[in-house]
């Protein structure tokens, strides 16, 4: 999506990403990102809180006016909890068991098949 | 314009502070890169994702006040698309809800958006609210409040991990739709 970003910015259109993989998008390089630290999925603010995803569009939006030049990046103030635990969670091995890696592995396996399969029907592989 | 409009309640905020009671080290923005790389590299795939990476990015500024700027929505959500599987909220990745074409709707009525064919956090979110990932509905709210002009039509971009044809293919083939919207500025939001 960053790689769409700079493309349209480099024909004209000016753009703001909303996200919420700060390390990811900032590595590709876009002209605005207003960065929400909170879990994949929720760049644009929290479920069923419709205060913070007017908050966080409202936000996106003034980055899009204000920003002075690229790769600006504008953190949210919001928190998804107070103790920021989520962050451990995710695809973490320290708070894996083995049969959990296993398991996932098998799952892995198949779902690389599907994805490769549907590249070759899409033409894309 | 002004900063940030801090009417929400309070507990939505970090406490403003600065004591010598620092944050722990970890409660810092996810290392996604490095995480992801371990990760699949525990899963037996010693062939890890590069991720596209420049040292510059490209800047345009608006042309006109945004309130007289037609804004367009780019998104990453999938289509509902009954007969490919769980896609939720709460279905475990299905690599074939995936789409592999641009694809555009109206932006004058709602639509069935998921996210299964993503990598979000499964466990910390339900995937129940599509506002989180497809503003839609409120940019429409936004735009009926004059805030900006709505495009008439979104634009999904394909997730298929294929830079060259993000590259080659499907940003070449947005920025055609966004021009035959004379669109002025985009809004992406990834998931």
């Amino acid at each position: 999506m960053s790689l769409v970003a700079r493309y349209l910015e480099r024909n004209g259109i000016p753009t703001v990403v909303m996200g919420a993989a700060k390390d990811i998008v900032e590595h590709v390089g876009v002209p605005r990102f207003l960065f929400s630290d909170f879990p994949l999925g929720n760049s644009c603010g929290k479920p069923h809180e419709p205060d913070t995803q007017r908050f966080t569009l409202d936000l996106a939006l003034k980055v899009l006016e204000s920003a002075i030049g690229p790769r600006t990046t504008v953190q949210s103030p919001l928190r998804w909890n107070d103790d920021g635990d989520w962050k451990l969670d995710y695809n973490n091995l320290e708070r894996m068991p083995p049969e959990e890696i296993a398991k996932r592995r098998a799952e892995f396996d198949k779902v690389k098949q599907t994805a490769l399969d549907q590249r070759k029907k899409a033409g894309v592989a | 314009m002004g900063g940030f409009d801090f009417a929400l309640p309070q507990r939505q905020f970090c406490a403003m502070a600065d004591t010598a009671n620092f944050a722990p080290d970890f409660d810092a923005p996810l290392e996604y890169m490095r995480r992801t790389r371990e990760y699949y590299l525990a899963l037996g795939y010693d062939n890890p994702y590069r991720w596209a990476h420049y040292i510059d990015a490209p800047f345009q500024p608006l042309k006109k006040k945004l309130s007289d700027s037609t804004l367009a929505l780019i998104s990453t959500a999938a289509p509902y698309q009954p007969g490919k599987g769980d896609q939720g909220p709460g279905a475990a990745y299905n690599a074939g809800a995936k789409f592999y074409t641009v694809y555009s709707g109206d932006t004058a009525v709602d639509h069935d958006t998921r996210i299964s064919h993503i990598g979000y956090d499964r466990k910390h979110t339900t995937a129940k609210d599509s506002n989180t990932w497809f503003p839609l509905p409120l940019m429409r709210e936004f735009a009926n409040q004059g805030r900006f002009k709505l495009a008439k039509r979104f634009h999904g971009a394909p997730t298929n991990r294929s830079q060259r044809v993000t590259l080659e293919t499907d940003a070449p083939e947005i920025l055609a739709r966004c021009r035959q919207d004379q669109v002025d500025a985009a809004l992406l939001v990834p998931t």
